[in-house]
């Protein structure tokens, strides 16, 4: 028995080796053992070095020991400022008094943390210890080429200081506010905490990851965090003072989204009316249709997105655009009918928002005449409890003029201040245009 | 009023007025005691004379004072405020109008009721189903029917057990009929209001299907009522009107006050018809444009009516980890 399967072995082992060398056959050989030893090495050192300058940071509802939620910050000046996301302390800026924030080391030292300054707008945060100071982490002066080794460092769920490689992509394209794209993983709870280059420099503050996908996360790049880190030391604000610079953020944030929207709207020729396409290169824009050939109507719906929204608090988002055109075309109906079908699209409803942070819509509904055609439009505006002046708008229009063709606009728009929102809402309707 | 008096040929006259002595006693207080004579000729001819009233006697719609044989040529005499006619032997009578078609009869017989108000019913089912096919036609069909019918049943069900109890009889037709005629009446005045709407470009309020809806309730309780108790039309109205109005307050305050608080909800229900029912013109979009600088003041408004009702709403835990 001994003596066979002495025969068979290195059989089997060559069988192993000529099925690597085939699946690596256009590869120059792979030197497996150094390469995984020169970056465990790589983040041995980052780890080491940075270990006392990340803290973990955990929300406590009441006085309860047990966190409600909690995310990752790390230093950034020698006396105990630490930089976070804003999401991880929005808890305690929207709800003063509700909740206290603790830092804990690596070593398990926890102390109280309070929020100095935050930037609603790039998701970034700075919280001051009393009790704990560590030194900064280095800078790194320019943002990542596409293709270089990162790193990211945070508390990952309930697992303890964690540290994941990635690939750097560089900046996200298209997208309203500066993110890099890291190909490696970012999980719940290492928010805030910071990203490395190879040489060990932050280029980033974790930001998010895609639900269900693989390995698509986003940093906040750095150089957004310097003015904010410039401030990291001043007096602390009371409850009163970080709600009026949150309002400041997001009034701000508004007249960016519609600068950035501002000039002639663009349009595209669909169904025989011209409607708003894309309007901006940050707007994501799909289009589908009905591919059966029987149908009654041909039906095109086209939905654009900004993804421009800032988050407040979680499942509160302000500051965004999106639309919907749901363009119908006869072919065997006959217009009652396709009158018909027409109304079982044009049901507005707002976007989707708590009762908590809004009140009730009001509308105005009339048939007026567009370009070309007449429409019966719709147009909401709700206004916030708490962010003064700050406006919802939703936007309904219905082509009512044509027995065979039509169609049925949604738009909402979220957070932005009255006049010039409802400048941009007139713009939307004035850019729609029936072909003869 | 009918007095038939026998004129022999040495009498052809006969009296009018309020007293017993008259011929034809008349109940009425603008009449004299005896007010007037009617003389019957021999060819047939009917004369009228005044006994001396203060009123006189009215002939063709002319009033004559102190008339002595005034010829009836329409066979008609008003006395104060009470009209005769005077018919005779020599009278000749068309011959009796054909009977066509009874309806009044027939709208009395619950059958033939019941099944106008079930084909009504049925109309209506059939054009909704028209109107979003051919997204599988038969299958909206049975399915709106058969709801429809189970629902139906039960009510009639109820109805009829009533009518059992109170008056001993069933009257499932009369039952079916009401039932079914409300709710045609119902579904047929809605589609008419939308049309309406649309027609002359009025937005269309929300509450509208809700007071129709009541109504028509309120009517099919009436009837149900009369025709299932002892109670008399007045009581049956009250009651019928108590139970719509209360089904409104309940459906106002369960289903139309949370929606008027909820934050997503937009009041949209546009039904959209052909273009060439469109009657008054759209308007001017500049127009529209200013009238929508209220929105601020209004959405403002809101927010403060929510704010006073429930200045901190239910909160939301967040989620776990950052």
């Amino acid at each position: 028995m001994k003596m066979r399967r002495g025969r068979i072995l290195p059989f089997i082992v060559a069988a192993i080796v000529i099925f690597l060398d085939t699946a690596y056959a256009q590869e120059p050989p792979l030197p497996f053992q150094s390469v995984a030893s020169a970056t465990s090495e790589s983040a041995r050192e980052i780890l080491g070095r940075v270990r006392p300058s990340v803290i973990m940071i955990s929300g406590f509802y009441g006085t309860n020991s047990a966190p409600a939620f909690h995310g990752t910050g790390f230093s950034v000046t020698a006396d105990g400022a630490f930089l976070t996301n804003y999401h991880v302390v929005a808890e305690l800026v929207t709800l003063p008094g509700k909740y206290r924030l603790e830092y804990r080391t690596n070593e398990g030292k926890t102390g109280k943390l309070q929020v100095v300054v935050v930037d609603v707008r790039h998701d970034l945060a700075v919280v001051r210890a009393d009790d704990y100071a560590a030194p900064p982490l280095k800078i790194a002066s320019s943002n990542p080429e596409k293709g270089e080794r990162a790193f990211s460092v945070g508390f990952p769920l309930d697992v303890g200081l964690t540290i994941t490689e990635g690939i750097s992509n560089g900046l996200v394209q298209d997208s309203f506010e500066a993110r890099l794209h890291y190909s490696g993983a970012i999980n719940a709870g290492m928010s805030g905490g910071p990203a490395f280059d190879a040489s060990g420099n932050v280029i980033g503050i974790n930001v998010s990851g895609y639900f269900l996908q693989q390995l698509v996360s986003f940093l906040v790049p750095v150089d957004r965090a310097k003015s904010l880190i410039a401030r990291a030391s001043g007096p602390l604000p009371d409850a009163e003072m970080l709600k009026a610079d949150v309002l400041a953020q997001v009034r701000a944030h508004s007249n960016d989204l519609l600068g950035a929207l501002d000039g002639p709207i663009k349009t595209q020729v669909v169904g025989g009316f011209i409607l708003p396409a894309q309007l901006a290169p940050f707007v994501d824009c799909s289009a589908s249709g009905d591919t059966s050939s029987n149908r009654p109507v041909d039906r095109v719906r086209i939905e654009c997105n900004g993804k421009a929204g800032i988050q407040l608090r979680p499942g509160f988002v302000v500051g965004d655009i999106h639309y919907i055109h749901t363009i119908l075309t006869d072919s065997k109906l006959g217009s009652w009918r396709f009158a018909n079908r027409l109304s079982a699209f044009s049901a507005a409803s707002g976007r989707f928002g708590l009762r908590q942070h809004l009140g009730p819509f009001a509308c105005e509904t009339r048939a007026i005449k567009l370009k070309g055609f007449d429409a019966n439009a719709i147009v909401c505006a709700r206004g916030y409890r708490k962010l003064t002046g700050i406006y919802d708008f939703t936007v309904r229009v219905v082509s009512l003029s044509y027995p065979d063709r039509g169609f049925v606009s949604h738009l909402d728009l979220s957070g932005l201040e009255f006049d010039s929102g409802l400048a941009f809402v007139q713009r939307f309707l004035e850019s729609m245009e029936s072909q003869p | 009023m009918r007095e038939r008096v026998t004129l022999n040929s040495p009498r052809r006259t006969l009296t009018v007025g309020r007293s017993v002595k008259a011929d034809v006693t008349v109940d009425d207080e603008h009449v004299a005691p005896l007010h007037a004579s009617i003389e019957i000729t021999s060819d047939g001819r009917i004369l009228a004379t005044d006994l001396g009233t203060t009123n006189g006697i009215i002939v063709s719609g002319k009033r004559y004072h102190a008339a002595r044989d005034m010829e009836l040529a329409g066979r008609e005499l008003q006395v104060g405020r009470t009209r005769l006619r005077v018919r005779t032997e020599h009278q000749e009578l068309s011959p009796e109008k054909a009977d066509l078609f009874d309806v009044a009869a027939r709208f009395h017989d619950p059958a033939w009721l019941a099944a106008a108000c079930l084909l009504a019913l049925g109309a209506q089912l059939a054009y909704s189903s028209w109107l979003v096919a051919p997204q599988d036609l038969t299958a909206t069909m049975v399915s709106l029917l058969g709801s429809m019918a189970l629902v139906l049943a039960l009510w009639v069900f109820v109805w009829a057990l009533l009518s059992r109890v109170m008056r001993g009889e069933w009257s499932w037709l009369r039952h079916i009929a009401i039932s079914a005629g409300a709710l045609a009446i119902y579904l047929c005045v809605d589609s008419l209001f939308d049309i309406s709407m649309y027609v002359f470009s009025l937005p269309t309020p929300d509450r509208n299907i809700a007071w129709l809806g009541a109504m028509a309730l309120g009517c099919a309780v009436c009837l149900h009522l009369i025709h299932a108790s002892s109670l008399g039309t007045r009581s049956s109205i009250q009651i019928a009107a108590i139970v719509a109005l209360a089904v409104l307050a309940i459906g106002y305050w369960r289903f139309q006050r949370p929606l008027e608080r909820e934050v997503n909800y937009i009041a949209s229900n546009i039904r959209i018809y052909p273009a060439y029912l469109r009657l008054s013109a759209a308007q001017s979009a500049e127009t529209y444009y200013q009238s929508l600088t209220g929105l601020r003041d209004a959405a403002d408004k809101k927010v403060q009516a929510a704010i006073a009702e429930d200045p901190d709403p239910d909160d939301i835990r967040p989620v776990e980890g950052d």
